[in-house]
């Protein structure tokens, strides 16, 4: 990883300028990028507006390590993410992530690991509100592991599969 | 003994407030603590199967030992991005 530090959980507006500040390489010939955005539906909801919280100390941790493992399974030199926290409008960023290296078909790839990682395994929680007056809790993946040693419960896999909301709560 | 609990996402709207406290016999474990919760409805219950538990920047199993004044966090299905 980079000595370029910073927050990986924020609580302002996300910027990509300060994400890609210092991470110039002359090694690299790609670069990728990708913003995760507030969408105004969900299964068939329309959606106001987004509140995500975060266990602060435990996400940071996790995302740095998240990074550095897409870099080193991806032989990539650079990885970068933010996540937004508190309540966000729609259209506005709540993840920035951007991978260097030197050809792009390894940019593509370790970005969308280091994204689904995140979002998959970073104590992270999205609560919907919606034009009804009510909200929900986005049902996502569970990080505990499993009793026995092994690696983290099989729900928190690679996959690209919707989740659903629940508790509902007007 | 006395813990502290703070409920993350979903586990905050089964307690009355974000940081509980509760008392246990000792010895006690992670697993001691959540039953205890698991006894306040079954709403909590349910979503406490699905959670993982940290105290400070540190997942910890069911079988961690708890010492008196430790602060668990109740960490329910994530979903970032």
């Amino acid at each position: 990883m980079t000595e370029h530090d910073y927050p990986r959980i924020q609580d302002r507006a996300l910027s990509l300028d300060a994400l890609l500040a210092g991470s110039e390489r002359p090694d690299c010939g790609a670069l990728t990028v990708f913003s995760g955005t507030v969408r105004n539906h969900h299964e068939g909801r329309q959606v106001l507006r987004l509140r995500y919280t975060s266990h602060v100390p435990l996400a940071e941790r996790m995302i740095r390590e998240i990074e550095a493992e897409t870099c080193a399974r991806f032989d990539v030199p650079l990885c970068r993410v933010v996540h937004r926290i508190g309540d966000l409008a729609i259209g506005e960023s709540a993840i920035l992530a951007i991978v260097r290296s030197g050809h792009r078909a390894e940019a593509f790839e370790a970005l969308r690991y280091l994204v689904d990682k995140v979002k998959h395994r970073v104590p992270i929680w999205k609560e919907e509100f919606y034009a009804d007056g009510s909200s929900a809790f986005v049902t996502g993946c569970c990080i505990a592991e499993d009793e026995d040693g092994a690696d983290p419960h099989p729900h928190a896999h690679d996959h690209d599969h919707a989740h659903s909301s629940t508790a509902s709560h007007s | 003994m006395r813990i502290q609990v703070q409920c993350f996402g979903v586990t905050r709207r089964y307690v009355e407030s974000d940081v509980i406290g509760i008392d246990l016999d000792e010895p006690a474990t992670v697993a001691d603590a959540l039953a205890q919760l698991a006894s306040r409805s079954g709403e909590m219950a349910t979503v406490l199967t699905q959670c993982a538990v940290a105290i400070g920047d540190e997942l910890v199993r069911r079988n961690h030992p708890l010492r008196a004044g430790d602060e668990l966090a109740l960490l329910p299905p994530v979903a970032g991005g």
